[in-house]
């Protein structure tokens, strides 16, 4: 024992340095590792200051709510809500004058005068459909203003509160005391709205009897096609009609003090179909528009890629010329190195007007949607956002045809099989999880890209109307990326705008955190064994 | 008779027939998104050379790259066309008071040049590659190096695969929310320096892991068995085979931090700023400064100002000038690597 001490530590000598009771080698080794829980702690810290900033939405988004009850704007929006539908079935009647006009102009050949003349009697019928909802509308504006101004009285209130928090936290209390708060007293103010009920049920009255009046004298139109249409219109009409009762039964029940439940606030986001902000009458934050816009863009741009990316990694794996592979491979990468804003730039300055331009070549008219006149569209973000896509796709698919053994591919020639049927019912089986996840990690770049979406789909903050068939994807949206780019810097900090834009940014973090997940669970599931 | 013609050729059956035919289909997939890139590239630099570019020497337009963003004054003066810059246009009208009196159009950052985006974009890049490279380098060590499978290293790559896949809009509101607002430095070059350097943090990890990975083993046990620490073998005989491979690979991260644009719009761009960033009162002020960049300066001018002959120039400009930019450092990227690939080879 006593000889080998002196020799152990000759050669123990590297843990001389002490600190915190670690060797030099173990701090080293720790400070790596904090380098590495770096990625954790970002990913947490992601998490954590996006809730921060977002989590606040839904308490203020039901004051929100609760002030539109209170303050009788929802009792309004009944009543407004029948004027809007009369507003549709009038947009039905002008609709249909203009096909009649195409049909006098078009297939009689008749003059645009002679075909004005015609149409004088439907117009006749048109305007006094459209007149019968004046008892309705001046109802409505008269009701507008009483709600406005108690919302406005609540506002102030809710200022004098904050005016008066803020001098507290000052410490100067003398001056808040002096901050005169009147409390709104909704039940008060909101009695000569609610007094309005048999006004508004007298209204509605002779408002369904002008119309049964000028139903009664619709006018018969030129050709079967078009009575077709009148009839759906009295059918519509008809339908609007027998709404009418459940409006009225709708007021009679309704009661402002009714609370707001808590699950509201996330649901008028989750399923809102509005989006509206710094409006006079009731701002809405409904997440749909902006999350339809964001799919139907993705969903264009992945048609175009998936079979382009694919065909081009399997082309390249499989079939090219090693001279081919050569600049294919970083010709691809290179797409790749355009950055989005420039790609955006391409998309407003060059290809919104190009495919504009092809959409009203008479040879292409045949196409749905064609001709369209908006620049901006789904289908020119989509196109853009495709081409950022495929490079993606590709690499990824090319990787994981790749990994497919040579073996596979040897056995099925040695079978006779030819080059086709080896790389259709072999080798692309065999990388058929490679080539999903590569599919659904495109789908992961193209819905978190913002610069171009923000640049090229137009912004329009609607729910594309998909009774347009294909033709839709040549309507403006407006994405998720885009909203939170295009309002983060107007917004007040800490309003509800604010917080809603935060969290339509976590709604994007955890869609491209479960893309992620998706993908690598088909990776890891759905691989063939290879042995 | 001719070699073709032996009895053994491949008969031209339908079949052969159908699979020439969709293997032209799966090249012709390949090469139209070659030239789709190409178009896209092609138009913008065409375009763009006539900004960038003048027939007269030096050839190289240099008031559009020393210059910064100012409006555009066209009128007409004594029946013909004047464009001028806002200095220019300023001191012309002293000189001739009767140009207030005509119509003049202006066109905002149309005139000028972009001097300060492109000092941006260079601090933006430099600030945020070097720490992320610091970050990521070390996280990579620890990874190839030091760790053995566990939980922990599981959690660890998860979150590194899920970083990459965080859309940069995402990380912009995180810097908001954290460096912005949260440590009160506002619109700032230390915001934006690290909320770039996280966003490309996953690509540095990977690379430098790839890297760290292709020195053999030998090395290592080499090392080892005369007796050097652990500490020892990395710094004296993995890093220095690994670097020039962690460097290259990291230039593709280069090519994504200066391209991105959704990051910096709420951390660290200004859409117009007067004063260049080495203009601070105090060394501190430096850090804590908004500046002008590259890719926001497109945006904007994309954006904000409408297109027409005079603005297009510009915006042309600018594309081509960034896409020179990003182009030049892919291309380093991709030259570099090939020829590292063929240098060492063990």
């Amino acid at each position: 024992m006593e000889a080998s001490s002196p020799a152990s530590h000759l050669l123990v000598n590297k843990s001389r340095i002490r600190l915190f009771g670690l060797s030099f080698d173990d701090c080293i080794r720790v400070f790596f590792g904090g380098n590495a829980i770096v990625s954790i702690i970002v990913l947490a810290l992601i998490t954590y200051f996006l809730f921060r900033e977002g989590a606040g939405f839904f308490g203020q988004n039901r004051q929100n709510l609760t002030v539109y009850r209170q303050a009788g704007l929802e009792y309004i929006d009944f009543i407004r809500a029948q004027q809007d539908d009369h507003t549709a079935l009038t947009r039905y009647l002008s609709d249909l004058r203009l096909r009649q006009f195409r049909h006098y102009t078009q297939e009689a050949k008749l003059p645009v005068a002679d075909a004005n003349a015609k149409l004088a009697v439907f117009d006749d019928f048109a305007g006094q459909f459209g007149d019968t909802v004046e008892p309705i509308r001046t109802l409505v504006s008269d009701l507008t203003e009483q709600a406005s101004a108690i919302k406005e009285k609540f506002t102030v209130m809710e200022d004098k509160k904050e005016e008066r928090r803020q001098l507290m936290a000052e410490g100067r209390k003398g001056d808040a005391d002096r901050v005169i708060i009147t409390p709104v007293n909704f039940a008060e103010e909101l009695k000569p709205i609610i007094g309005t009920l048999p006004a508004y049920k007298e209204a509605s009255a002779e408002f369904s009897r002008r119309i049964e009046q000028v139903l009664a004298t619709a006018p018969v139109l030129p050709t079967p096609e078009l009575q077709v249409r009148m009839d759906r219109f009295k059918q519509l009409t008809r339908e609007y009609l027998s709404g009418f009762p459940a409006v009225v039964s709708h007021l009679e029940s309704w009661d402002y003090a009714k609370p707001v439940p808590a699950v509201q606030a996330l649901t008028s986001f989750i399923f809102g179909r509005e989006w509206l902000t710094a409006s006079f009458w009731q701002d809405w934050y409904g997440v749909i528009p902006l999350l339809v816009g964001s799919l139907m863009v993705s969903a264009v741009a992945l048609l175009l890629a998936v079979p382009l990316g694919v065909g081009a990694a399997i082309y390249v794996n499989q079939i090219a010329t090693p001279a081919e592979q050569k600049f294919i491979k970083p010709g691809i990468e290179f797409i790749s190195a355009i950055p989005s804003v420039v790609l955006g730039f391409f998309g407003i300055a060059v290809l919104g007007q190009a495919l504009r331009a092809l959409s009203q070549a008479s040879w292409l008219s045949w196409v749905p949607g064609f001709p369209y006149s908006e620049r901006l569209n789904i289908l020119t973000a989509g196109c853009l956002l495709a081409l950022m896509a495929v490079p993606t796709i590709f690499t990824l698919a090319e990787d994981a045809l790749n990994n497919v053994p040579r073996a596979f591919k040897e056995a099925s020639f040695a079978l006779g099989a030819t080059r086709l049927q080896t790389v259709i019912k072999i080798i692309v089986p065999a990388s058929l999880s490679g080539i999903i996840s590569a599919v659904l990690l495109g789908l992961g770049r193209v819905i978190g890209e913002t610069m171009v979406v923000l640049l090229c789909a137009g912004n329009r903050i609607a729910i594309p109307d998909f009774s347009a068939g294909l033709a839709v994807v040549t309507q403006p949206v407006h994405t998720m990326t885009g909203i939170i780019a295009q309002e983060m810097g107007e917004v007040v900090q800490g309003s509800i705008h604010y917080r809603a834009l935060f969290v339509v940014g976590i709604l994007l973090f955890f869609l491209s955190l479960g893309i992620n997940y998706v993908a690598q669970i088909v990776v890891r599931r759905y691989r063939i064994s290879i042995g | 008779m001719p070699a073709t013609h032996h009895v053994f050729r491949a008969q031209l059956t339908s079949a052969r027939r159908r699979e020439g035919f969709i293997f032209f289909l799966f090249g012709a997939a390949t090469y139209f998104v070659l030239l789709c890139g190409a178009v896209v590239i092609g138009t913008i630099v065409v375009r763009g050379a006539g900004t960038v570019f003048q027939a007269r020497a030096p050839f190289i337009n240099t008031t559009f790259f020393t210059e910064a963003p100012e409006s555009l004054h066209v009128f007409q003066y004594q029946g013909r066309k004047m464009e001028l810059g806002d200095a220019a246009f300023r001191t012309f009208e002293a000189a001739h008071p009767d140009v207030a009196k005509g119509k003049s159009d202006s066109y905002v950052y149309s005139a000028g040049g972009i001097f300060p985006c492109i000092v941006g974009t260079v601090l933006l890049v430099v600030g945020s590659m070097a720490i992320a490279l610091t970050l990521g380098v070390c996280a990579a060590i620890y990874l190839n190096e030091y760790a053995r499978d566990g939980t922990f290293i599981r959690f660890v790559r998860l979150a590194i695969l899920n970083l990459a896949g965080v859309p940069s809009i995402v990380f912009g509101l995180f810097g908001f929310g954290i460096f912005v607002i949260f440590f009160g430095w506002n619109v700032s070059l230390l915001a934006g320096w690290f909320t770039l350097a996280f966003m490309v943090l996953p690509v540095i990890i990977t690379a430098s892991e790839e890297s760290l990975k292709a020195v053999p083993k030998g090395f290592r046990e080499g090392s080892l068995a005369l007796g050097a620490t652990k500490w020892q073998t990395i710094i004296k005989n993995v890093l220095p085979y690994a670097l020039p491979g962690i460097l290259t690979s990291s230039i593709l991260g280069i090519a994504r931090v200066a391209g991105e644009t959704a990051p910096i719009m709420f951390t660290a761009a200004y859409v117009v700023r007067d004063k260049l960033p080495w203009q601070v009162d105090k060394f501190s002020d430096f850090f804590f400064q908004g500046v002008m960049a590259l890719p926001y300066h497109i945006y904007v001018v994309s954006s904000k100002i409408p297109q027409n002959e005079y603005t297009e120039r510009v915006q042309y400009g600018t594309a081509f000038v960034f896409l020179l930019i990003v182009a030049l450092i892919a291309t380093a990227s991709i030259v570099l690597r090939n020829r590292l690939r063929n240098r060492y080879k063990w």
